[in-house]
């Protein structure tokens, strides 16, 4: 289009630039420098050492932590995205304005309630004698273990995400071109057809970026994990805030925080790519 | 020292809440406008009203806390915060020498506190001073031994670390998650006097004997946690915790305990010291003389965050005093077998960053255990 | 067609049904164990009590808390939504040298963990004299949400014809005019969605706002602060109280921006 900046487009992307630039740049390069310093002294000195880096990638329980923290993500990001899926399909096609409108506002409002208490209050529902075995244990089921384990976990990270993935995915959904939908009907498509021809690749953005957003926040979580999951077995992000407890090594928990960065960024660049890729958009 | 745009202000508090009359007793307006504000860093509650009310109405001080929730983040906020931002700092012994180590903390003048009323064991403990020099005093100490639940094991059950390997408890076993308190009850029930101080040998030994017990975890807690598991009955024993965990949940009426085992039991102590570039010195040296006297003392000991035994021999007098069924159910009744006699047999050993190894070996081998 | 449409849309509703009773049944256990004399809330409940209430009433830190995330959350919603609004817009419409490097730094704030995150925004914060104040939390939530909301505004951009755009070039307008007259409309309702998920964000970010926001502490700050220390239903309390607050801001929102002659989108 425009080959010279217009003063438009530089008010449009300037600013963004310039917060980041000038509240972001300096902590993301401390992140990056920390991560060659050296302790001494219980205190961080400037150092060009790659040591940190040495000792974290060498050790077998970083790799471990690191492969289960995908796992345990990619599962939540599915889960609940196949969880979500049904439910925005339902208020996006199968509702009138008024009802839509007020479930997305019912949506919103556990992204209002503190997260940390809801984990807490989960804990009386998941715990061995708690709500949900207690509930089971009268139709004769015995007191499943849903604590302290990787369910326990997933069931934290769907809690955190699902909210969020219904409303992106009702969002994109949406928009769809309702005359695409009554064209396939046309053209004597069934339902689940209709859903697989026209409204997946139509939504595929949405779809897309909801699992990422999912994904993402699933990765860095520390509050499923330690309070549901027991830290048995630990995720990276407990294994950061262990690291520290070495006796302020801040610099070995930034070598863990860079992985984890660079882990999050190919995934999500990967994914956008994807879901933009075909669209020319 | 902030330009912040919201500070508890109580005239500005009775403005937002409007016309609505409320009847509360946090409204009543201070009169004088020489309030000293001290901030205070430290762990959860120590700058409640409960215990720091009567200081703050006595001398016209506003406490404002930061509560911390491990002590390596509070040396990460310490070290990154600009000097004087915090007035007091309260911290476990272990962390003074790290404080100190970077210049986080002034030095203290011992002639300014009552350590003449102090146990002599308390008057030059170790770690608070650093070439004679002090920097930081002892105001609160606990013990860490065998917590466990009382409707599934008995105290005798309990006397011993052996308790750990029992097969009721596989699964059912919680570990603190710190390495320092759950690696130093191994080291003592491996045999070592000197739990933290183990040459190489018998630290593979510890490293093996703990390693066995992974399958006895069944979750390694923090603060918040901890109380929960114990209380709900999801374990049934702890590791790495003391009367401090299992005093509050009793006194809320759940079924634990802790005791020393036979093996011995470890100590954690707690002190105040003064931050680096403090612009209420005096303020704040008044503070620790408050907490350090025999009222505060005996305060201190039934603080409702979370109990504690105290160094003050004056401490543990006007407690009896005041309080007795609490001095009696720390073991802090004089004249009778007390906690200080424990101290004194060697049953108990200080908690302390390990001397033979690096704190990152420890700390690894933690890692390695979480992650088995 | 009759009757496979109906069971189907009973087996989709009381699918979202069970959704919302997952969602939201953690949210209402808080609140019944927030009206519950015990300490630490397991089965069988205690009496009913509003101590817990009672005692964050008449806590002023809580009170000052709860105002600094309001201001927090408020100020951070608008300034990421226009910068994420501006970002979104710069990518779907230009391209130039060095775009990439744009989009990363736009969007790593949401994949930096949030511990590391909080001690080199405060790292940096202290050395420009910018921390421990609530402009320090409005700060570092910024970076932190824009993110959000830019990738919000980019979807809906998606979804938009670019057509459109040199439609209203063609038909006269300058870029100014489209944007007012074209892009916003459309974008609306993301924006709206951007504006509510970053005051969110906000609203629950406790990690990085520990540490760059000393001794002026946001409330999430406060219920991670009881969470590892005086482990009580005070907590829940908050939590309830957090809860009915939204509540009510959200049907004022709804009943206010209502618009009567919506078309049907």
């Amino acid at each position: 289009m425009n080959r010279r900046p217009t003063l438009f487009s530089l008010i449009m992307a300037m600013p963004l630039l310039v917060w980041q630039l000038a509240f972001f740049l300096f902590p993301l390069l401390f992140l990056v420098a920390i991560s060659f310093w050296t302790v001494r002294n219980f205190q961080m000195q400037p150092d060009l050492s790659f040591a940190n880096w040495e000792r974290i990638l060498s050790r077998g329980v970083f790799w471990d932590a690191y492969l289960r923290t995908i796992v345990l993500s990619t599962a939540a990001a599915v889960i609940t995205s196949l969880i979500a899926f049904p439910a925005s399909y339902a208020i996006s096609f199968k509702m009138g304005e008024k009802a839509k409108r007020w479930m997305i506002f019912i949506l919103i409002i556990p992204f209002f309630t503190s997260y940390l208490v809801r984990v807490y209050s989960l804990q009386v529902f998941l715990s061995d004698a708690g709500i949900v075995n207690a509930a089971l244990s009268y139709i004769g089921l015995g007191p499943f273990s849903m604590l302290n384990n990787a369910f326990g976990i997933l069931v934290g990270m769907v809690t955190l995400t699902l909210p969020l993935v219904i409303l992106l995915q009702t969002f994109s959904m949406n928009f769809i071109n309702r005359d695409l939908i009554e064209a396939a009907h046309n053209l004597r498509c069934g339902r689940l057809r209709t859903v697989f021809a026209v409204i997946i690749p139509s939504a595929k953005v949405g779809l897309v970026v909801a699992a990422l957003f999912a994904f993402i926040l699933s990765f860095g979580d520390f509050v499923s994990p330690l309070y549901l999951g027991g830290g048995n077995p630990p995720t990276l992000s407990i294994m950061i805030t262990d690291i520290t407890k070495s006796g302020q090594q801040w610099p070995r928990a930034a070598v863990v925080a860079i992985m984890m960065i660079v882990t999050l960024m190919t995934v999500a660049f990967s994914a956008i790519s994807y879901a933009y890729r075909e669209k020319g958009k | 020292m902030s330009n912040s745009v919201i500070r508890p202000n109580r005239r500005k508090l009775l403005k937002m809440t409007g016309a609505a009359a409320l009847a509360t007793p946090f409204l009543s307006i201070r009169a004088s406008a020489q309030t000293t504000d001290l901030s205070m860093l430290a762990w959860y509650g120590h700058a409640e009203p409960d215990i720091v009310g009567e200081f703050e109405e006595a001398n016209n001080v506003k406490f404002t806390p930061k509560y911390y929730t491990g002590g390596d983040n509070m040396l990460g906020l310490i070290a990154q915060s600009p000097a004087g931002t915090f007035d007091v700092v309260l911290s476990d012994g272990e962390y003074v020498q790290q404080l100190n180590a970077a210049g986080y903390i002034e030095e203290l003048d011992p002639a300014d506190y009552a350590f003449d009323d102090f146990f002599p064991e308390f008057q030059k403990f170790p770690g608070h001073w650093q070439d004679d020099k002090l920097f930081s005093v002892i105001t609160r100490f606990g013990f860490l031994g065998v917590a466990y639940n009382t409707d599934a094991f008995t105290e005798e059950e309990a006397s011993s670390y052996d308790l750990f390997a029992d097969e009721r408890l596989t699964g059912k076993l919680g570990h603190f998650d710190w390495h320092l308190p759950n690696l130093g009850q191994m080291s003592l029930h491996a045999g070592n006097s000197s739990p933290y101080d183990i040459d190489e040998a018998a630290w593979e030994a510890v490293k093996e004997h703990t390693m066995g017990l992974r399958r006895q975890a069944g979750g390694f807690f923090d603060y918040g946690g901890t109380f929960s598991s114990l209380n709900n009955g999801q374990m049934l024993a702890f590791a790495g915790i003391g009367d401090w965990i299992t005093g509050t949940l009793e006194k809320s009426g759940a079924p634990v305990r802790s005791v020393i085992p036979k093996e011995g039991g470890l100590q954690w102590t707690e002190s105040f010291s003064i931050g680096k570039g403090s612009r209420n010195q005096e303020m704040a040296k008044k503070w620790i003389q408050w907490i350090t006297s025999p009222e505060g003392q005996a305060k201190s000991a039934d603080m409702a965050a979370y109990p504690a035994m105290v160094p003050s021999q004056a401490g543990w007098d006007v407690l009896n005093a005041t309080n007795p069924d609490e001095a009696r159910r720390q073991n802090m009744v004089p004249g009778e077998r007390n906690a200080m006699d424990m101290i004194r047999e060697g049953l108990i050993q200080y908690r302390q960053l390990p001397i033979q190894q690096s704190l990152e070996d420890w700390n690894d081998f933690w890692s390695d255990y979480k992650g088995a | 067609m009759g009757n496979e449409n109906r069971i189907i849309n009973i087996l989709l509703k009381v699918h979202i049904a069970l959704c919302l009773l997952f969602i939201f049944a953690p949210i209402a256990g808080s609140f019944v164990f927030s009206l519950n004399s015990d300490r630490f809330p397991s089965l069988p409940l205690g009496e009913f009590s509003t101590e817990w209430y009672r005692l964050i009433w008449e806590d002023p830190l809580v009170w000052s808390g709860f105002a600094n995330t309001l201001i927090v959350g408020l100020t951070v919603a608008v300034i990421a939504t226009a910068l994420g609004f501006g970002g979104a817009y710069t990518d779907f419409r230009y391209n130039f040298f060095g775009k990439s490097f744009y989009l990363a730094l736009a969007l790593l704030p949401p994949t930096i963990p949030v511990v590391i995150m909080g001690l080199a925004m405060l790292a940096f914060l202290s050395r420009v004299n910018l921390s421990g104040t609530t402009i320090s939390v409005i700060i570092a939530h910024g970076v932190m949400c824009s993110p959000f909301a830019m990738a919000i505004i980019r979807l809906r951009l998606s979804q938009m014809d670019p057509d459109l755009e040199a439609a209203s070039w063609n038909m006269g307008g300058n870029q100014w005019q489209t944007l007012r007259h074209v892009i916003i409309p459309f974008t609306k309702p993301a924006i709206f969605a951007a504006l509510f998920i970053t005051m969110a964000v906000s609203f629950d970010e406790f990690a990085v706002a520990w540490f760059v926001s000393g001794l002026n502490e946001t409330l999430p700050v406060k219920i991670l602060g009881f969470l590892q220390g005086q482990v009580s239903p005070r907590i829940n309390a908050i939590g309830s109280l957090a809860f009915i607050s939204s509540m009510t801001l959200i049907i004022l929102a709804q009943l206010l921006l209502r618009n009567p002659e919506e078309p049907k989108s």
